[in-house]
């Protein structure tokens, strides 16, 4: 498969960061990239991969520049050619996609127009037609639907992923020797993730480009590139192929890297929640439902109504933590909002503690709001600068008010040890804290109510591997001290799979599948949680293959929900009965909830609905 | 089917404006002192014809009632008849007897602006000229180099024209100009070049706010992502810039244009019209106020805010075009 020509040559590349003293970003980097093969290069944050990438095409702005070594691409040394040159050959010999599809074409004109221009203008005898015909056919071979009306739509029309394949049109329309791909599936949900990876997967191998796909996630890159470099503070630290990698790390750094990979099928995890199975009940959801509504501006008096959660129940057990996962859009942060109270639902019951809370008055709220708390994901703006952190974290006593400030200053310290925030902290202002021990600090302030139940909206996903194990491993101590009942709600499937006892799996405002940890990644019954199984970018063996479960398409708009099952669009085992009906979350042999035609007897589902 | 919905609602938020600033105007002008009769017929008048003529004009009833009555002529097209000139065109005043004061032949007050109205829109026309043809380089070049010496020339010669009052700048321009120089007229109106020096005192105020939002403007825009981007794509700096970087940076100008320019223009023009005793609008205007001349005074204020709404309402319009997020 691999022929012997190299495509670019990297030698003894450095970059400093220029200012008032000098800095290496990159020492002395050398690879080769062959052609037609994609070169992988991970690393994490602050491992220089994106200066790295940007230095390889030549487009690094001051304070940085290259201060030694070479690029080669066909004879010509990037690293030292001059600006009209280069120009000549970006865009079209050298292409780049980046990592913020939104923001990378100008906002006020349509798609297709921009893409004709760049094609224009790098293949100057074009005809205007002859382009648009080119980015029109580009349009289909990265398969947007309906491409020709498409052309015509603006940027902000597009979803992140829609906008990443425009990009990856734009990039490889002048079809270049090589591309560079920084990144780009990482602002991107899972299954949609996915997908552009197929599809950059098999472009590359129809067009022939040499890639370097850039990339901190090693699940991600071992799925595309033949070989991997590995990078660790501006150092190349291991250089293989990707099957020798992942058997044989030769490096310290990169064993560390593959045993962090959390895994998902891997060794059994140990849910931290003790298994009280369908003891207490200690919230329950029943039929919740929540649209907001938006003024149509293209219609008079007509108003858009965004379906945001539809009719979710669910039971929540008393010391159990319970996942509520699903990818942007599919209404989990709107149903945090509705389970923390922070807005009450159109129709349905939360029944906290024997207590329906759905449609309680503010008064009655204050009582019972202690005993169940809502963490965001947000560490930084959750915190008043101006607060020392004691104060912070005393703020919900006061509010609740009838505890002395004696007995205020004992109940935060002792609250601070049991969060693990050093108690010399309490008179300090929080500047200067960690995203981890400003995390701590808002645990501190839900916990130091002593509550029953707390959510946990995306808390742990702005953390790095090792912190968010820390505070994984925290909530675990807390919750057998004190019983506490958890809801994780993420997007992170080997975040649930390391801490829930049983997970709730969303799609367009619903709850597809409902089934204990095991059968969720061992037996799910959804084709939806199949999909998402199938997406996950993992280094293990998958036991949902992409090929067999992920569909091409996207979410429909919450504002036109149409008939019938809502994963329709994207279901690979659709039967006919699913355009009309629309299925109902019932029991499954293995003792789960799922929404599914294939699952329940069809009658059931005509009966309940 | 958006243009629509988006004029339709527009207009009728601009007609309640302009009500209300017509309903401003009116309380405030019978609310402060000094009685319009008075001035009409003179200080040799009796009280009790005074009185007999306020009643007739129906000064003298609620203002709820006359500001009604008031409306309702509008809404007919007739914007009333003014309370000191004649139809002849002269403006009588004090020194006449009552006797001499004919109700009957005053001037109506569309007739008079009408008269004096294409003499301010060339005025207007030719200041907004002159700002784009000063502003538009200095702010351009200034928002590109942002930050480098173009950028700060640019800063300084602003800073120095925003600090001229055009009142005196006025007066200097028709000093070294005309009387000194004899290059250009400039009291009156005899002939389109009698426009020049008073356009260029209003553009010489306009420039400065001008001159500095488009160079912000610039300067953000090309700041934006998409741009550097598209140096990675193969689309040169120069394209970009002349394609999307001013394209972008219309849409805040247009903003600042539609309310800040042309609020400013519509202000100026009234003092500036005043110093070159301009036949406009704006001179108009300024005499009717000393004359507490309630008719012209409150047609002049409904036509500003009318004016000032349009312009809004055109420059929204093209700025949704511009970009289509804002009709979203
Ligand atoms: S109900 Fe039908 S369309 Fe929906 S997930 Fe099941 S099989 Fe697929």
């Amino acid at each position: 498969m691999q022929t012997n020509r190299s495509v670019l040559n990297v030698s003894q590349l450095s970059v400093d960061i220029e200012g008032r003293e000098r800095r290496r970003i990159l020492n002395e980097i050398s690879f080769t990239l062959e052609a037609d093969t994609v070169l992988g290069i991970i690393g994490q944050s602050g491992s220089g991969k994106t200066v790295l990438s940007r230095a390889l095409v030549n487009w690094l702005r001051p304070p940085l520049r290259i201060s030694g070594g070479s690029i080669l691409f066909k004879g010509v040394d990037l690293a030292t050619v001059n600006e009209t040159a280069m120009q000549q050959l970006r865009g079209r010999e050298i292409a780049y996609i980046g990592s913020d599809p939104a923001n990378a074409l100008d906002p006020t004109l349509p798609i297709g127009r921009q893409i004709a221009e760049k094609l224009m203008s790098v293949e100057n005898d074009l005809a205007r037609d002859a382009a648009d015909r080119r980015v029109l056919q580009m349009l289909d071979a990265v398969r947007i639907p309906s491409s020709r009306q498409r052309f015509h739509e603006f940027p902000f029309q597009f979803s992140g992923g829609m906008m990443q394949r425009v990009m990856i049109v734009d990039a490889l329309i002048t079809n270049p020797a090589f591309l560079v791909a920084d990144n780009i599936t990482q602002p991107l949900d899972v299954t949609i993730a996915a997908q552009i990876l197929r599809l950059l997967k098999e472009l590359q191998r129809d067009f022939r480009t040499s890639t370097v796909f850039v990339s901190s996630a090693l699940g991600v890159v071992a799925e595309i590139a033949d070989r991997v470099i590995v990078l660790a503070h501006g150092e190349v630290v291991e250089q293989q192929g990707m099957h020798g990698l992942l058997d044989r790390p030769t490096h310290e750094y990169t064993r560390r890297l593959i045993s962090e990979m959390p895994k998902i099928w891997g060794e059994e995890p140990l849910p931290t929640a003790v298994e009280t199975p369908a003891s207490e009940t200690v919230l329950s959801v029943r039929d919740v439902s929540k649209t907001y509504s938006e003024r149509d501006r293209n219609r008079f008096f007509v108003w858009n109504h965004i379906q945001a959660v539809r009719g979710v129940s669910f039971d929540v057990f008393r010391g159990e933590n319970l996942g509520i996962i699903g990818e942007s859009g599919c209404g989990k942060s709107t149903l945090s909002r509705l389970l923390g109270r922070v807005e009450a639902p159109d129709t349905g019951q939360i029944e906290f503690l024997g207590k329906d809370i759905a449609h309680m008055g503010r008064r009655q709220l204050l009582g019972l709001r202690k005993k169940f708390q809502l963490l965001l994901q947000d560490p930084f703006n959750a915190i008043p600068p101006h607060l020392t952190i004691g104060r912070t974290i005393a703020e919900p006593l006061y509010i609740q008010g009838g505890t002395s400030s004696v007995e205020v200053e004992k109940r935060v310290r002792a609250t601070m040890i049991e969060v693990g925030l050093q108690e010399d902290l309490y008179d300090l202002l929080p500047v200067g804290l960690s995203a981890g021990q400003r995390q701590r600090v808002n645990i501190a302030r839900a916990m130091v109510l002593d509550p029953e139940l707390l959510i946990l909206d995306e808390t742990l996903s702005a953390l790095d591997q090792v912190e968010q194990a820390k505070l994984i491993e925290l909530f675990g101590d807390i919750q057998k001290r004190r019983g506490i009942t958890y809801i994780y709600i993420s997007h992170d499937l080997s975040l649930v799979r390391r801490v829930c006892n049983r997970i709730a799996v969303m799609y367009l405002g619903r709850v597809v599948e409902l089934a204990s940890n095991t059968d969720i990644f061992f037996n799910p019954q959804h084709p939806y949680t199949r999909a998402l199984l199938s997406a996950v970018p993992a280094i293990e063996e998958r036991r949902y293959l992409p090929e067999t479960y992920l569909m091409e398409g996207e979410p429909p708009s919450p504002i036109n929900i149409p008939a019938g099952c809502s994963f329709r669009s994207r279901c690979p085992l659709p039967i006919e009965i699913c355009a009309s009906v629309d299925p109902k979350l019932s029991a499954t042999p293995s003792d789960g909830y799922a929404a599914c035609h294939l699952i329940t007897p069809i009658a059931q589902s005509t009966i309940n609905s | 089917m958006f243009a629509l919905n988006f004029l339709l609602r527009r207009i009728v938020q601009g007609i309640v404006i302009i009500g209300l600033v017509t309903l401003l105007i009116f309380t405030l002008l019978r609310v402060v002192p000094g009685d319009p009769v008075r001035i009409m017929l003179g200080p040799m008048v009796a009280p009790s014809v005074m009185e007999q003529v306020a009643t007739e004009l129906g000064l003298r009833d609620p203002i709820p009632v006359q500001f009604g009555r008031y409306m309702l002529q509008v809404m007919k097209g007739d914007l009333g008849h003014s309370f000191i000139r004649n139809a002849q065109g002269g403006s009588t005043g004090g020194s006449r007897g009552g006797e001499t004061f004919d109700l009957q032949n005053r001037a109506k007050v569309s007739e008079l602006i009408a008269n004096t109205i294409p003499y301010s829109i060339l005025l207007a026309a030719l200041a907004i000229l002159f700002t784009v043809l000063i502003s538009f380089p200095l702010g351009f070049v200034a928002g590109v180099y942002s930050g480098k010496w173009p950028d700060r020339l640019s800063l300084y010669v602003s800073s120095v024209l925003v600090s001229l009052p055009n009142v005196w700048l006025g007066i200097v321009l028709i000093l070294l100009l005309s009387a000194w120089g004899g290059i250009l007229p400039a009291i009156g109106y005899n002939g389109p070049s009698y426009a020049i020096l008073p356009a260029l005192v209003l553009a010489i105020e306009l420039a400065p706010v001008m001159i500095r939002s488009i160079a912000v403007s610039v300067a953000n825009s090309l700041q934006e992502n998409y741009v550097s981007v598209g140096e990675v794509r193969g689309i040169k700096r120069r394209r970009m810039i002349t394609h999307h970087v001013l394209r972008n940076a219309s849409i805040p100008l247009l903003n600042l244009f539609g309310i800040q320019v042309i609020g400013m223009l519509l202000g100026s023009l009234f003092v500036v019209e005043y110093i070159f005793n301009y036949p406009g609008v704006g001179l108009l205007m300024i005499n009717a106020v000393f004359q507490r001349d309630f008719p012209i005074i409150q047609a002049i204020a409904m036509l500003s805010s009318a004016v000032l709404v349009c312009v809004n309402i055109l420059v929204d319009l093209a700025a949704t075009n511009i970009d289509r997020r804002l009709q979203y």
